[in-house]
């Protein structure tokens, strides 16, 4: 055969056609069910931390919320349930009194008293520990443990939201005694909780080994053994879970979704984010101070089209800064517009100028930021905004993120915490917040309100009135309210958590084997 | 002929310069890639917290006086604590270490063990049907980027025809895509260059008068040209074992190879220094400690070499 460019041409045709073929395996029978004991999942990056209180990132706490066990447990229904606290009730404005599960052990037979209750949440603020989750209980004054089984906590003003607070990061539960032996960076390296799996093993970027504990007070879980990869690149992550070498993945991007559900073997299964995917914009820096000018922005945006061009459908258009499924969500509120001409009306009232207005996207901090920061600014040049995108790396938004040094809006994905606006909104762009570029009296006056009010009509009443002032001033374009799928084998059911929990627990996993 | 002691000291002494020279960029680039304190802690921490943060990294000193003790303790095998893993760097690296040298190593055998035989007889049977097909493979797989060759075996070796697992590290069926999209590159270079050396030699008098005297065939290859071509083949074969090394960072990215390659680019993310300060010197070491060895291989195969 003659080497031509033709031959070559077409070799190289044959190749593309090769790949591009859905990957369909012929075991349709099969895949419902398995004789499987062990899982095996991947995530796209891999553990830093065990220690629960030294992490918020969501490929850590996806295991340490199994290995630990919270006094409160936020279940995928997105409702407050008993964890190592039976109950609980509030004597008085600032006292909660909790009954803790009795007959609990640790993973290394010690149990569980409120003593480690009172040592794990008193950990989280101590300023000699330094811990990543230190601004977790800021509203807690003090704490007693009066019996094993009892704990008692003061808050400084009202907290109707503390229960909700256990249920997330900083409320794991650590051993008192194993932790204080072992020290901080012993503790890390072989963790120990009351949870329902235990540390086995871990080798940096290759795998962690973790067992079931047969004696978890909630029953053990459906395998005997799983295992966490991470599988940073997302071609050879969805691969793994399309050839059955794992049962799930997590951080399935919307593009994927199809061949995940045509493979016979597996499908989608997704939870919509308990948070946004947001422009936040730093509102001091001309002319993004002028409301009419970020008004004109928000307008611009066709959110229908990215849902439907970027997500797949996979996500919603938001109606404001709280969240779909949080607390307060006013489901009456109409979805944000689109409306390119009054965007251009306002503009011309707020005198714009054709200033630069930058979009500092990162790569992959929030899916598809990139892509999404660019149509974005190309939908801003459609009404006359001088838009410019600039990519910026993650230790550069780190940075601009603490000197709040943005030069116009950047990407944040907000997650509710809490459920509530107050662990999203009011967490974020409160005063002194992560996210202080914009205040408004009477805002701020509603959201210190409704944060130490225990009356939820009130609460409902400050947030609707701070919906209003933020719809008017935008210190958050509100992008896209996402759904966050995974790729999972058919004979798995689970239900993914909304907020980047993974919950293993018998009553949320379990594989298919009759 | 110069004595044995002398040279090599001349080349060890060459080679701690260029060592002192990569540990000194490495220092001066990620310094100028940012401060890894933001990354460390919570967006809301308090000023004084990132001040004594700084301090314990000793972060807060001025670069010479780091770039000082930065150097003191290399001498003294101290690569410092990792920021992020809070464990010497020295030993999170060399937890890395193996996965890279089991993976290079196979890569770079493989590599040889192909591309040799190829490029002899790509040369042999010049203008044949063999050596178009050879020299075009090779062509592909010099210029094929390695992420698109690993996602390309992953999607055919893997998912399609089920030969191979996706990725990780386990049994040898796990490091043969890995090894393969790794030593592509590798194997294409030796492969066309031990045919160009091979053609070159073949053309040589000796070679003729050889087969004029009657010298079996393989006596002519073996013997008269292949130690005649050696010379360029093991030198290019030297430094690509550097082409593997800089591969590896992609390679065990897309494979989730657990090596120094992709810790050297987290690490990098990471803003964690001594990380990255110990991985690029232990490539280096290895680097010039292979290229250390052609050159005394150099004196073997070549007696007039030896002479000088």
């Amino acid at each position: 055969m003659e080497l031509t460019r033709r031959n070559l041409l077409k070799g190289a045709a044959a190749l593309g056609a090769a790949g591009a073929v859905p990957a369909t395996l012929a075991r349709p029978a099969l895949a419902q069910i398995t004789q499987k004991k062990e899982l095996v999942s991947a995530q796209a990056g891999d553990i830093s931390k065990f220690d629960p209180h030294f992490s918020t990132s969501s490929n850590d706490i996806r295991v340490s919320f199994n290995i630990f066990d919270n006094l409160t447990s936020r279940h995928p229904d997105g409702k407050l349930y008993p964890g190592l606290a039976t109950e609980w009730k509030l004597e008085g404005p600032t006292t909660w009194r909790f009954k803790l599960r009795p007959g609990v052990k640790f993973h290394n037979g010690d149990p569980f008293t409120s003593a480690d209750a009172k040592w794990s949440l008193e950990r989280t603020f101590d300023p000699a520990v330094k811990t990543m989750v230190a601004t977790v209980f800021t509203t807690i004054d003090r704490i007693e443990a009066p019996d094993p089984m009892t704990l008692v906590i003061h808050t400084k003003k009202p907290d109707p939201l503390l229960p909700a607070r256990l249920a997330f990061y900083g409320g794991q539960i650590v051993p008192k005694k194993y932790a204080e032996a072992a020290g901080n960076d012993g503790f890390n390296a072989k963790p120990v909780g009351t949870g329902p799996i235990r540390f086995v093993s871990w080798v940096k970027d290759d795998k962690a080994m973790l067992d079931a504990n047969p004696d978890y007070w909630g029953g053990k879980i459906d395998v005997d053994r799983w295992i966490m990869r991470p599988i940073p690149e997302t071609a050879p992550r969805v691969a793994a879970v399309l050839k059955g070498e794992v049962d799930i993945i997590t951080q399935l991007p919307p593009d994927q979704g199809e061949r995940v559900n045509a493979n016979a073997s597996t499908k989608v299964q997704g939870a919509l984010y308990a948070g946004l995917y947001v422009l936040a914009v730093n509102s001091k820096r001309p002319p993004l101070d002028n409301p009419l000018v970020k008004q004109a922005l928000s307008l611009a945006i066709d959110r229908e089209a990215i849902v439907k061009e970027l997500w797949r459908g996979r996500g919603i258009v938001p109606s404001g800064p709280i969240a779909k499924g949080d607390n307060h969500f006013d489901a009456n509120l109409p979805p944000l517009a689109f409306n390119p001409k009054e965007a251009r009306e306002r503009l011309k009232k707020a005198g714009y100028k054709g200033e630069e207005i930058f979009i500092e996207t990162t790569v992959a901090y929030v899916a598809q930021d990139k892509a999404l920061a660019e149509a974005i600014a190309a939908m801003w040049k459609d009404v006359g905004v001088n838009a410019k995108v600039e990519v910026i790396e993650y230790s550069v938004r780190a940075q601009k993120n603490r000197e709040k040094s943005f030069k116009g809006v950047f990407w944040s994905d907000p997650t509710s915490t809490l459920s509530d606006p107050d662990g999203m909104m009011w967490r974020l762009l409160g005063p002194g917040g992560p996210q202080d570029y914009w205040r408004e009296a009477k805002f701020d006056e509603l959201g210190n309100a409704a944060r130490f009010s225990v009356d939820e009509k009130f609460r409902g009443e400050a947030y609707r009135e701070m919906t209003k002032i933020f719809l008017d001033n935008l210190p958050w374009l509100p992008v896209i309210q996402p759904y966050e799928d995974y790729g999972v084998q058919k004979y798995v059911e689970f239900t993914p958590n909304p907020n980047q929990q993974f919950e293993v627990r018998k009553f949320n996993l379990k594989l298919r084997r009759a | 002929m110069r004595g044995l002691l002398p040279f090599l000291a001349h080349r060890l002494f060459r080679a701690l310069i260029a060592l002192w020279l990569v540990s000194t960029v490495v220092f001066v680039v990620m310094r100028l890639s940012g401060d890894p304190v933001p990354l460390l802690l919570p967006p809301d921490a308090p000023t004084s917290e990132i001040m004594r943060v700084r301090r314990d990294l000793g972060l807060d000193r001025s670069l010479p006086v780091q770039y000082g003790v930065f150097l003191g303790n290399i001498l003294r095998g101290d690569f410092g604590r990792s920021i992020h893993f809070r464990e010497p760097a020295f030993t999170v690296v060399r937890g890395y270490l193996g996965a890279t040298l089991e993976l290079g190593l196979t890569a770079f055998v493989l590599a040889t063990l192909i591309a040799l035989p190829i490029g002899l007889l790509s040369a042999m049977k010049r203008n044949s049907f063999l050596d178009h097909a050879a020299m075009g493979v090779a062509l592909v797989g010099q210029s094929a980027p390695t992420f698109f060759l690993g996602i390309l075996f992953i999607l055919l070796l893997s998912l399609k025809a089920d030969l191979f697992p996706t990725s990780g590290r386990g049994d040898w069926k796990n490091l043969v895509l890995p090894a393969l999209t790794l030593g592509a590159f590798t194997m294409a270079s030796i492969a066309r260059l031990t045919r160009s050396a091979v053609l070159e030699v073949l053309g040589a008098d000796y070679i003729r008068t050889a087969r004029a005297k009657g010298v079996a065939e393989v006596v002519v290859v073996v013997k008269h040209t292949l130690k005649n071509a050696a010379i360029p083949i093991v030198t290019i074969t030297g430094l690509q074992f550097g082409t593997l090394l800089g591969g590896a960072v992609v390679t065990e990215t897309v494979f989730s190879w657990p090596g120094i390659g992709r810790l050297a680019v987290q690490s990098i993310y990471n803003r964690d220094y001594p990380v990255v300060q110990c991985t690029v010197f232990l490539a280096a070491v290895m680097f010039i400690a292979i290229n250390f060895l052609i050159d005394l291989l150099y004196g073997f195969l070549d007696p007039r070499i030896r002479a000088h």
